[in-house]
């Protein structure tokens, strides 16, 4: 019921419409029983950390995708340069190698061809996925670097989890040796009112 | 460092300065606003407010001491700011999946499409260029929609995460502040 409280009062992670809110509990809940949070302050790292990873997730999807979207092109290209004869430019095949490359994805005839062709250069089918990745590196270089930037920061987030609990522990000791020493514990109230004074 | 008259001399020399003047510079300087309005204090709206009180209320538990509340106000409006920047990130790729872009169509996208627009007004022909939609040259299925609107933000994107890592920096301090500041009370 607490639980369901302190949830309630954190701003909700926001996701893209595309994405579910259902996998996304489902990841927050997997996150929430390794470190069960204890108070609102513990829930909102464990927020964090959740929306960190499922941003991590998001932009691992994107890297596959744009290398997905970039294989015709790639293959079109490499297509391109291994039709080629010594005499002819890349211009004369590129009709040739834009159909063939259009086929590949729908046509069984057409792949095996293209497969043959690769293998007359000792390639197979990971030239095609090199060249997609080679024509989108300037953006996946941007996502790596964005995904490394969210995982050094899920990291911190873990690591603040551990330094909150131990900061937490530590003043939780000393009130705990204050009361085995008979000095009293010192109130919330009280502490306001000495540094009040002082100042 | 500068003397006070430098300082005076520099001030009067920015006044001089006509802005920038490169549409490369004109961009950058139009995103001041947008820069800036991230980091305004979240307080400042009426729905902000509760939000920030009520979570103020939740930190803090029973406590009225002034002290731990403003700590507590200070975990809170961190974890706000963090919270918008995430919609922030979100409401950007949701708008490029939309459109294909954030900024609208333009008529002209090169220098050499202006010349040629002024080349033939000399010739006393007016041909307007057609503006490009963007939306068009977004794929249709997803995930590759969503792929692309995310590549086609990643700068921005990139620029956010920066405001989102100081925004969780400041919350952990303010929580460790927190915690270092209380006595929790035994005497129930």
């Amino acid at each position: 019921m607490r639980r369901r409280n302190e949830l309630a009062l954190l701003p909700k992670s926001p996701l893209l419409i595309t994405e579910s809110a259902h996998e996304f509990d489902a990841l927050r809940d997997a996150f929430e029983q390794e470190i069960k949070p204890r108070g609102i302050i513990e829930q909102m790292y464990v927020h964090d950390i959740s929306a960190i990873v499922w941003e991590i997730l998001r932009l691992r999807r994107c890297k596959g995708a744009i290398i997905n979207a970039a294989f015709r092109t790639a293959l079109e290209n490499l297509l391109a340069q291994l039709l080629r004869q010594p005499m002819q430019s890349e211009y004369d095949v590129r009709a040739e190698a834009k159909d063939l490359a259009h086929a590949w994805f729908t046509d069984k005839e057409a792949k095996k061809a293209v497969s043959e062709i690769l293998s007359q250069f000792d390639l197979d089918e990971s030239a095609i996925e090199a060249e997609a990745i080679r024509r989108s590196s300037a953006d996946l270089e941007l996502l790596d670097r964005m995904q490394t930037s969210l995982e050094s920061r899920r990291n911190k987030a873990l690591g603040c989890v551990a330094e909150y609990r131990a900061s937490l522990g530590h003043q939780l000791r000393e009130s705990a040796d204050r009361i085995i020493d008979g000095k009293g514990v010192l109130r919330l109230e009280d502490a306001a009112s000495t540094r009040s004074t002082a100042a | 460092m500068a003397s006070e008259r430098q300082i005076a001399a520099n001030r009067r020399n920015a006044c001089k300065s006509p802005g920038p003047r490169s549409g490369a510079g004109k961009n950058r300087s139009s995103r001041n606003a947008y820069r800036h309005g991230l980091t305004v204090s979240i307080a400042s709206t009426a729905a902000f407010a509760k939000q920030l009180d009520k979570l103020v209320r939740e930190i803090a538990g029973d406590s009225e001491d002034a002290i731990t509340l403003e700590r507590a106000r200070a975990i809170a409006q961190a974890e706000l700011d963090l919270a918008r920047v995430q919609r922030a990130k979100i409401a950007l790729i949701e708008r490029a999946r939309a459109f294909g872009e954030l900024n609208p169509p333009q008529a002209f996208r090169t220098v050499t499409q202006i010349k040629r627009f002024f080349s033939a007004l000399d010739r006393g022909r007016l041909i307007l260029p057609k503006p490009v939609d963007s939306s068009a040259t977004m794929p249709s299925q997803e995930p590759y929609r969503s792929a692309e609107a995310i590549r086609r933000v990643l700068p921005e994107l990139r620029r956010l995460d920066r405001y989102e890592r100081r925004a969780a920096v400041r919350r952990h301090q303010a929580a460790l502040d927190f915690v270092g500041g209380m006595r929790p009370n035994y005497n129930l």
